[in-house]
Parts: structure tokens; sequence; C-alpha cells
């Protein structure tokens, strides 16, 4: 399936204002998508549907919430795809473990470095961490970082 | 790869631990293996033995100081990561880096990923009982180690790629050295398939065994050897060409079953594109600077960039978050060792615990790259 | 004035025979097969063809630690290892003695930092150590050249160092 399908595809699922196309040679992907957190199911079906595959998840943390951010990528040339998802302080948001197998341990990662919840994980324990750690390392406001931002002072808004 | 074994779990049914300290696990990872009898029923690699905060490092540190770690998440192709992590601050700064330069950095890389695979190929024939390969194949790569040590001045963690070029000039004694070395390893392709390939024993240990298919790596997101295995071709060198190269001719081999023998014979048959690539790069080799003019701390602009290469092991990719300063807001590395370590929950089940060590062999994962 | 006569000390001296017991020790270190991070590769290259450890009788590597009588740190010690490491360490008849190969089982080297919340830095913080090699990641040369110091060391009969760290094993919140 090449990438106007899944756009097409995609644009059923969220509003067709949330997707934008992005410059490969200057962003490294070709498509992001801003999606809330209850849409990343669909998205990530989609995806699957069109033949990619999970090739990360990353968290962020801002004073204004974390993010997470999906990368999905094809067996084809110059394809990847970004999924934001803004999440509010202490928000969980669904698991896309069912739909990709990878998603199990990203997940994972994702809650031992960040702490965020993932609703219906099969397996949500610590993961690179020892099993009793009480901390969540990744976040900003834990040990030595060099900045602490919110969304606005890094990203502008990208034009459609 | 299922068995009637598997179906009633009877009292039979215990648990074995692999790991963190089993001379099979390649370092420190652990299996917790639920058995019944010899059959594997359940299977939980556990990993983070050598966690080392590499990312939360990062945010503390200046790009320019990150540049020492990046070799040290995965040590065995060291220039590879250390070229990725390279290459996506330049992206993101917008630094040309002069064709010399980069034709440099694909001469030693390849290397390195020779070196990487020949290391696989002695451990992975000694965790199968045959000792004798491992010293002829680090025979071979001490004459790698020595070429990239007379250049870059360091045997296994190089620094060797700065923003904006390499650190020093090739000469023509690493020129004429490492002509040598191509001649020396193609005499070596017919010591190696006499030894190993043509061998009865390990014909047995790996074909049919570990079967890793399209699909099956689709959904864990695997890449690199275990991927092409599976008869994909996809290769980030091909399939977002960076550096040269798109200049460059060479092949992607591919298998057909995806077991272990054909991950065995994907490897191989890189090492010769490898020998290739690298003749090529040389005989093409243009003049000029290795170095542009770079400021003295590196300031991307604001945003995000995310950036592949292809490493030894599958996918590389550096995905970095800048906040306009000198230092990275967020630095994530998106290491082929974690999705193709992943996939052993699927393929262990229903296989014989002698064929564990095959598979996991076979895989070839560098456990301080997937915990980073 | 019969007790003064007695020579103080033991009737029976062992010296000479300590002395044999050491030479035979330092000349057959059997390390284990146990590798951490990056100077595991070393490690191995050390054992392998061109630099050859047999050479100084320690080249039998053993998987277990209940049959070798040296444990080489090889590599950063991640939280998670630690408790691992000290284990290995009890589980290895005595005597016994151990290298810390590299700067991060010497002091934490490149990954100790101010907020560095996963690591061990240095493996003198949970065992004894006899002979440290500097190095990220050490030659193979510097390895023998640890593998010699610590042979002197066996066959002169000395002591363990001293452990200052180890005696007061500083517990880092985070």
């Amino acid at each position: 399936m090449s990438l106007e399908d899944l756009r097409e595809e995609l644009s059923k699922v969220v509003d067709a204002t949330d997707i934008f196309p992005r410059d490969y040679q200057k962003d490294g992907c070709v498509l992001e998508i801003r999606a809330d957190a209850d849409k990343i199911e669909a998205v990530a079906e989609a995806t699957r549907d069109a033949d990619f595959f999970l090739e990360c998840i990353t968290g962020l943390d801002f004073t204004n919430g974390p993010q997470v951010i999906y990368h999905f990528n094809a067996f084809s040339n110059l394809s990847r795809v970004l999924v934001r998802v803004q999440l509010a302080r202490n928000q969980s948001l669904p698991t896309i473990s069912s739909i990709y197998d990878a998603a199990i341990w990203y997940e994972r990662e994702v809650f031992d470095l960040f702490g965020i919840h993932f609703d219906n994980h099969p397996d949500l324990r610590r993961i690179l961490l020892p099993e009793d750690a009480d901390f969540h390392p990744l976040l900003k406001d834990f040990g030595k970082v060099h900045a602490f931002r919110s969304t606005e002072e890094i990203y502008d808004e990208p034009d459609a | 790869m299922t068995n009637q074994m598997l179906e009633p779990i009877t009292e039979q049914t215990y648990y074995l631990n692999m790991g963190p300290q089993h001379p099979s696990t390649h370092g420190v990872l652990r299996l917790f293996l639920k058995l019944d009898g010899e059959y594997i029923v359940e299977a939980d690699p556990i990993i983070g033995y050598g966690h080392r905060g590499h990312e939360k490092m990062a945010e503390s540190h200046l790009y320019e100081q990150f540049l020492p770690n990046s070799s040290r998440m995965d040590y065995l192709s060291g220039l590879l990561f250390n070229h990725g992590y390279v290459a996506a601050v330049e992206k993101m700064a917008g630094i040309e880096v002069p064709p010399r330069a980069e034709y440099i950095r694909v001469i030693c890389a390849e290397l390195n990923r020779i070196s990487s695979h020949l290391l696989w190929f002695g451990t992975y024939i000694m965790d199968l009982g045959g000792f004798t390969p491992f010293l002829y194949c680090f025979d071979d790569r001490e004459n790698i180690l020595d070429i990239l040590d007379h250049v870059s001045g360091s045997r296994l963690t190089y620094s060797y790629c700065r923003f904006g070029g390499v650190a020093k000039d090739l000469d023509d004694e690493f020129i004429s050295a490492t002509r040598q070395f191509i001649e020396r390893l193609r005499s070596r392709w017919d010591d190696y398939h006499n030894l190993v390939t043509k061998n009865v024993i390990f014909i047995h240990r790996a074909k049919d065994v570990g079967v890793i298919n399209r699909e099956l790596a689709l959904r864990f997101g695997c890449t690199g050897p275990i991927l092409r295995g599976a008869g994909v071709a996809y290769d980030i060198r091909k399939a977002e060409p960076y550096s040269v190269y798109p200049e460059l001719d060479f092949e992607i081999p591919t298998g057909t079953a995806g077991d272990a023998l054909d991950r065995y014979m994907v490897r191989l048959q890189e090492m010769e594109q490898s020998l290739r690539i690298v003749e090529q790069a040389l005989d093409r080799l243009p003049d000029g600077p290795i170095k542009a003019a770079v400021p003295h701390k590196v300031r991307p602009p604001k945003g995000d960039y995310y950036f592949a290469v292809e490493s030894a092991r599958g996918a590389l990719g550096f995905y970095i978050v800048s906040d306009g300063t000198s230092y990275p807001y967020r630095l994530k590395a998106r290491v082929p060792s974690y999705g193709n370590l992943q996939v052993l929950t699927d393929v262990l089940p229903g296989t014989l615990v002698a064929d564990t060590i095959s598979i996991l062999g076979s895989i070839d994962i560098v456990v301080p790259e997937v915990d980073r | 004035m019969a007790e003064k006569e007695l020579a103080p000390g033991p009737r029976v001296r062992l010296a000479v025979l300590e002395e044999v017991l050491n030479l035979c020790r330092a000349n057959s270190l059997w390390p284990m097969t146990f590798g951490l991070a990056c100077c595991a590769i070393e490690m191995m290259a050390a054992g392998a063809s061109r630099f050859d450890l047999d050479r100084f009788g320690a080249g039998v590597f053993r998987p277990s630690p209940r049959q070798s009588d040296l444990m080489i740190v090889a590599g950063t010690i991640a939280k998670k290892m630690e408790p691992t490491i000290v284990t290995l360490w009890e589980q290895m008849p005595a005597p016994k003695w151990c290298i810390a190969m590299g700067n991060c089982a010497i002091s934490g080297g490149p990954f100790e930092y101010d907020g560095q919340y996963a690591i061990v830095p240095g493996a003198d913080l949970i065992v004894p150590v006899d002979v440290y090699v500097p190095g990220c990641p050490p030659r193979p040369e510097a390895l023998i050249q640890g593998f010699l110091a610590l042979e002197d060391k066996i066959t002169k009969g000395e002591k363990r160092n001293v452990l200052r760290r180890f005696k007061r094993r500083i517990v880092k919140s985070r």
C-alpha cells in the first residue's frame, strides 16, 4: 500500500487537519500525525493494514505534560510516519500491543523510564531498571538535565 | 514449530534460568524459560543488566561530549553508531560534509561491519561447539582492528567521526593495508566454507531452526540480517540512502526460509558486499579537505529529527529533539537488537533447549546495545 | 627454664610449600568467562589467536564460578547486575583473585557523572580487587600486563590490597 493510500485511511481516523506532510530531508519522516490518546489504536490498525512495522516508541517530557512518539515504517523507500500523542500529566493511554507485538517491550520501556501507564497492557513491568526501583529516570525533574521546557518552546506550529 | 508435547501442561513443567552469567547469552542477557521436558513452553528474555543510562546522560552533556557514548552502545560496530549519531546531528544543524570525509566514513564503517560479522561468525560457531573457526576469524579480525587502529587510534570504541568530517586523514599505509586485507579475506572464504558451511553438524544445528518469516518480522519490527534472511531486501543503505552509498554498487543478499542457516548465509554474503564497497570507495576516494568548518559548539535549530543508518545488526535510528541550545533536549537511540531480541518470545516456544543457543546466536545481539 | 628453650612459632614450617603452591597458583589461573560490556570483547581477543593468554597459563576460561579462581570484571556494572556479581564472587572457591578491567570497573569511567542512576561506580565497591587495568577498553596487551602483575603478586605471596573503598561501602541513593 502506498503512502497516499495510508493517508487516505488515516484521514478516516483522525481529522485531516491533524495530518501534516513532512520533508524527509529536513525531519527524517514523510508524514506526521497528531492524534489524541484514544485514537492511537485506530491509527495503529491503519498502519498495520498498510503493511507498516512499528519502528520505536519514544517518550518525551515537557512542562505541559509528556508526549509519546510512535515511529512507523514500511519495508520500502522513504516511508517513515511519525505519530505524536500529547498527554496530560498522569494521563494513561491505550496499549497497541494487541496490534503490534513489538509494542509490548517498547511500551514497557516508556513505562519504565517515564512512568506513563498503558491501559490493558498484558505485562506492564519494569524492563531496564531493577524491579524494585522507585523512580522514572528520564523524567525531567529527576537527576541532572539541561533544561525543562514546554512544547511551544520547541515546536513551531507546523504548516499543513 | 509446534509439537504435540506442548498441549497438556503437566507437572513435568519447570523453570530454567539462563544467565545473566552464561557463556552463550553473549554478555548479560537473562533468559527465563518454562520447560516441558526438553521443550520450551514459554520464554521471557529479561534485559537491563547492562543499562547505563546513555539517554539520560545525553540530556546533560553537549552534543560533542556525547560523541564517545555512541560507539560504546554497540561496541562491535562502534563506527556505524558513531556515523549514525554524527550524521543525525549534521543533518539537524545543516552541516555539509566534504566528499572525501564521506568516503572515509564509508570505508571505515564497512570495515567495521566486516569485523562485527567476523566476531559473530566466530562466537556463533563456538556456541554450537566448534572452537577452531573462532581462532581463524579473530586472526582476520585483528587485521581490521590494526587498520582502524592505525587511522583512529582505537581498537574497539572509535570516536573517529567528528561533526563535519573525520578526525584524521587516510594515508598510503592505510590504503595499501586495506587492499592487502581485501585480498586476504577473499582468499579465506574457501577455508570458512570448508570448515563450517559444508559441515554436516553445523547444517543440522542451523537448518530449519528458529524460523522468522516476513510476517513475524513485521510484527516485531525486526530488521537487518534477520529480515533479509526472511527474503525481504530491506536495507537502510538502499531504502533511505545516506552518505555516498547511492554512488556505490552493491547488492542486498537475501535468504528464503528465514532460518538460522539463512541468517548465517546472509551475513557471510554481506561481508563480501562490504568488501566490494570498500574496494570501490578506495578507487573513487576524492582529494580535498576531511573536515568542514564547524562552530565550536554545535547548535541545531529547534525541532526534532530522525536519522537512520544500517548498523551491523539492522536499522539504527537516532531521534533527537533539540531546543536550540548546544545540549540535546532528548536523544533516543532506536537500536536494532531491541526488536530483534523480542522476537525470541515468539520463536523459542516449541523448540528444544539446545536450539535456544543456536537461535540466540544466529540473531546476533549485543546486550549493552539493547539496554543502552 | 625449660619453656624458654622451646623456639617460638610453629614446629612445622610450611613456608617453602606455601611458596611452591603460590608459584603453581600464579601459573595456572583459571579465569571465569564473564563479560559485562565492551571490555569483554578485548578479553576475548586476549584469549584468541594473536595474543594467546595460554602462554601465561591463564587461558582456561571456565564458564562456572565454582571451577575458576580469577574473576575479571570486564565492563560497566549496572545496578541490576550488582547482586549477581556478588553472588558469583561468593561462589568462587578460595584462594581467588579479581581483576578490574577497564575504567568502568575501576571507577565508573565515562559513565560516572553527577546524576548517574544506573551503574555502580567501581568493582571495588562490591568485591575486593587485586589488579586494576585502566583503559577504555584496555588493549589486550594491557590485560596481559595485568595478568603478569597478578602472577607476580601471587608468587610473592603478597596480601591483597587493603581495600579502602570496599570497607566503607557507599550506598548512594539514586
